[in-house]
């Protein structure tokens, strides 16, 4: 902004301001029933939702599933999607760190001395771009189930041969999550992208017997799950029925 | 529009019939009472010279065009003081001390009277405090409202920003269960990823090289003492530029040239 | 505009000071004004220093990591981990806490060399990504933390996901029959011993010299 847009800019500001309203009472009384409102709302809050105590801080546990407040899911989301363990740092301190400076200095980069949204189109992308990715790194914060729990709706053709086979579905589930399957592979919401391949639609790329086959002789890095078929057949057999039965909805 | 008559006050209070030859001066309670008020606030004027600053900030007039979004930082200033409240009221039942915090916020929410809704609204104010915070810096961005001559007041904002969400932060580990312990511990190990003075920094923080004695107590003193007291100058300093420079107009207003130059004009 | 004022001469001679003399700058203002900062200054620093040095002390007072009993030798096998809880902090109770994971030396999968302190193998279970706690899932014989996807192998090595460097371990040595548990140690992915390092901060190349080590907790000299 040169010396003449600025003059211009106070030029027309002051005519606006002296054709304002006084502070007092009229903008007063706008913020105080703002006020009244975000009382109303953190009231509601406090007495619909509560004040919940988790359990106590247990450093011992190796069962619990860390997850922080909402309005931080986005920087954990990120720290989920930067796998590579050299960018990790990228990830923690050098993504946030830049955002905060590119926000430190946005009046002294952008000089623009235009200030209708419509008519600064790369600000107003930029801002909305901004909004709508930390909005996605929210949702998919929230909606990131733990490693060690899968929750797949029973196929309909299961449900169709009774219940004997749900019963075998479920438990080949719990046996697939136990068996850390989900840290490598990713089931629906459940389970991490990578390093192994999603299996939510396993069962429409490999039959039964292949799948058997994998899980005893895999490539590696994948661990063999032999020792599971020598102690607990039954719980192997129920795995690759779960895996098996795992296909696209029709 | 007829007018609705204001109601006269009950007979004691109402001003006594003068009576002939008396000096003029207040008469009854209200009277009394109106005298008294003006002049303390003459008596404390005459001292400080407030009252000046006082009209400056309140009868100052902003711009044609103010709308509701105009009142996300007010709105946001009235959360931080609804935090502070009870934060203050939550500090005197809390022990910051390993053994002692959650037990201490379990009684707080079981036993002490009111105490489950004073510790819910402050749980939930951070969370309003928050998305007012970010809807307000959103305003701002979008009205273009950083730009000449308010350069300076975007950056305290931004400053104020980063403090609201250490407060969020800090305040996180104190009810010391499963969610916040983990959390505070993730918090603490993403600093240490700094470069250099990471690990020095993680164990400034922890006030050693794990979660030990004194962890609770250093973001206690964090979070009741040295944020909020950096947070209530900035917003005070915040506000001194906004009243100073004025709000902004909302972008697209634009400003008609007053009635006696556009007369010059058809004239000429 | 009001004429501009000459800027005065800096030495007291020529503005005609009483009692100046030859080459003096100093005038009775100029000294009183650097007072005011210098004793301004010294005054706040007399607070703010101790205040910091007090805050930032525990970064540089050695961590005191005694050796600990966790189980008699026979409750250790080599090929599968038996989880047992060690102090790290004393005196605040299940808050100083940790669970490590124990086991016996291996020679068919352990490849570093073997000494007095590693005939048994504690693993500890605060991921290296960020700290989360990891569970040592024996069907698939990994490490799995619960957080951002990180995946250890049965030595403790990255397997997959943002992990920076293998799980932290403990020296361990046998006492009579009891196996003891020591000060930690953070390894490289060729297994070396390191001072205990923070999890996110890598060791191999440059790391182990961007991420220095504490002064507070350092590994045992076995030397």
């Amino acid at each position: 902004m040169n010396k003449q847009e600025k003059e211009r800019y106070l030029r027309e500001y002051g005519i606006l301001k002296a054709q304002g309203k006084p502070f007092f009472p009229y903008a007063v009384a706008k913020d105080g029933a703002m006020a009244i409102l975000v009382m109303v709302v953190i009231l509601a809050m406090a007495i619909i939702l509560g004040a919940e105590l988790g359990p106590k801080a247990d450093p011992t546990s190796t069962t619990y599933t860390p997850r922080p407040e909402w309005y931080f899911f986005f920087l954990f989301e990120l720290l989920k999607v930067i796998k590579p363990p050299e960018l990790v740092p990228f990830a923690t301190i050098g993504v946030p760190t830049v955002a905060m400076i590119l926000l430190f200095l946005l009046p002294f980069y952008d000089r623009n001395p235009e200030r209708r949204p419509e008519r600064r189109p790369i600000a107003t992308t930029a801002g909305i771009l901004t909004i709508a990715a930390m909005g996605y790194l929210t949702y998919l914060g929230a909606a990131a189930g733990p490693p060690t729990e899968i929750d797949i709706p029973v196929p309909a053709n299961v449900k169709a041969q009774g219940p004997a086979a749900v019963a075998d579905f479920e438990a080949g589930a719990q046996v697939v999550a136990q068996s850390g399957c989900a840290a490598c592979h990713k089931f629906g919401e459940n389970g991490n992208d990578g390093p192994g391949p999603e299996l939510t639609e396993i069962g429409q790329r490999l039959p039964a017997p292949a799948i058997e086959r994998t899980l005893l002789n895999p490539t590696a890095p994948m661990p063999s799950y032999a020792g599971v078929q020598q102690d607990s057949p039954e719980q192997f057999a129920q795995m690759v029925t779960f895996l098996s039965e795992l296909k696209a909805e029709e | 529009m007829p007018k609705l008559k204001v109601p006269s006050p009950p007979a004691p209070l109402q001003p006594k019939p003068k009576r002939p030859g008396k000096k003029t001066g207040p008469e009854g309670p209200v009277e009394h009472g109106h005298e008294a008020t003006a002049s303390t606030i003459g008596w404390i004027d005459e001292r400080t010279s407030l009252s000046g600053a006082g009209r400056w900030m309140m009868f100052r007039k902003v711009p044609k065009g103010t709308n509701w979004f105009y009142t996300l930082g007010s709105a946001t200033m009235f959360a931080f003081l609804s935090q502070a409240v009870t934060g203050v009221v939550l500090a005197m039942y809390y022990e910051p001390e390993p053994t002692r915090a959650y037990e201490s916020i379990r009684r707080i929410n079981n036993e002490v009277f009111l105490g489950e809704l004073v510790h819910a609204m402050h749980k939930w104010g951070s969370t309003v405090m928050v998305i007012l915070i970010f809807l307000h810096m959103g305003r701002t961005f979008f009205f273009g409202a950083y730009k000449y001559p308010r350069e300076l007041n975007w950056v305290i904002g931004v400053v104020l920003l980063i403090l609201t969400m250490t407060m969020s932060f800090t305040g996180y580990l104190l009810p010391f269960d499963q969610r916040s312990y983990w959390a505070s511990i993730v918090g603490v190990n993403i600093n240490g990823t700094g470069p250099l003075v990471g690990p020095y920094l993680s164990d400034f923080l922890r006030a050693g090289p794990y979660f030990g004695a004194t962890t609770l107590s250093r973001f206690y003193a964090i979070h009741m003492m040295a944020v909020p007291g950096a947070i209530a100058a900035l917003i005070g300093f915040h506000l001194y530029l906004v009243a100073k420079l004025g709000t902004t107009a909302p972008p697209w207003i634009r400003a008609e040239a007053p009635e006696a130059t556009r007369e010059e004009k058809v004239a000429a | 505009m009001p004429e501009r004022k000459q800027p005065k001469s800096k030495y007291t001679t020529d503005r005609q000071i009483p009692g100046a003399f030859e080459g003096e700058t100093v005038t009775r203002r100029r000294f009183m004004s650097g007072t005011g900062l210098a004793v301004g200054g010294i005054a706040s620093a007399a607070f703010a220093l101790p205040a910091l040095g007090f805050a930032l002390g525990p970064v540089f007072e050695e961590f005191d990591q005694p050796w600990q009993p966790v189980g008699k030798i026979t409750e250790f096998g080599s090929d599968t981990y038996v989880a047992r809880t060690i102090t790290l902090v004393p005196e605040i109770g299940d808050a100083g806490k940790s669970t490590v994971f124990m086991r016996r030396f291996n020679p068919a999968v352990d490849t570093e060399d073997r000494d007095e302190y590693n005939e048994y193998i504690a693993v500890s279970s605060a991921c290296m990504h960020l700290g989360c706690p990891v569970n040592y899932v024996s069907s698939s014989q990994r490490f799995i933390c619960p957080c951002h996807g990180g995946v250890y192998d049965f030595v403790g090595k990255v397997a997959g996901g943002p992990p920076v460097r293998p799980l932290d371990r403990f020296y361990t040595r046998v006492r009579a029959g009891i196996v003891e548990i020591g000060p930690r140690f953070s390894v490289n992915s060729e297994l070396q011993r390191f001072s205990p390092r923070d999890p996110g901060e890598p060791l191999d190349g440059v790391g182990q010299y961007l991420y220095p080590s504490t002064p507070d907790l350092r590994k045992l000299d076995t030397n």
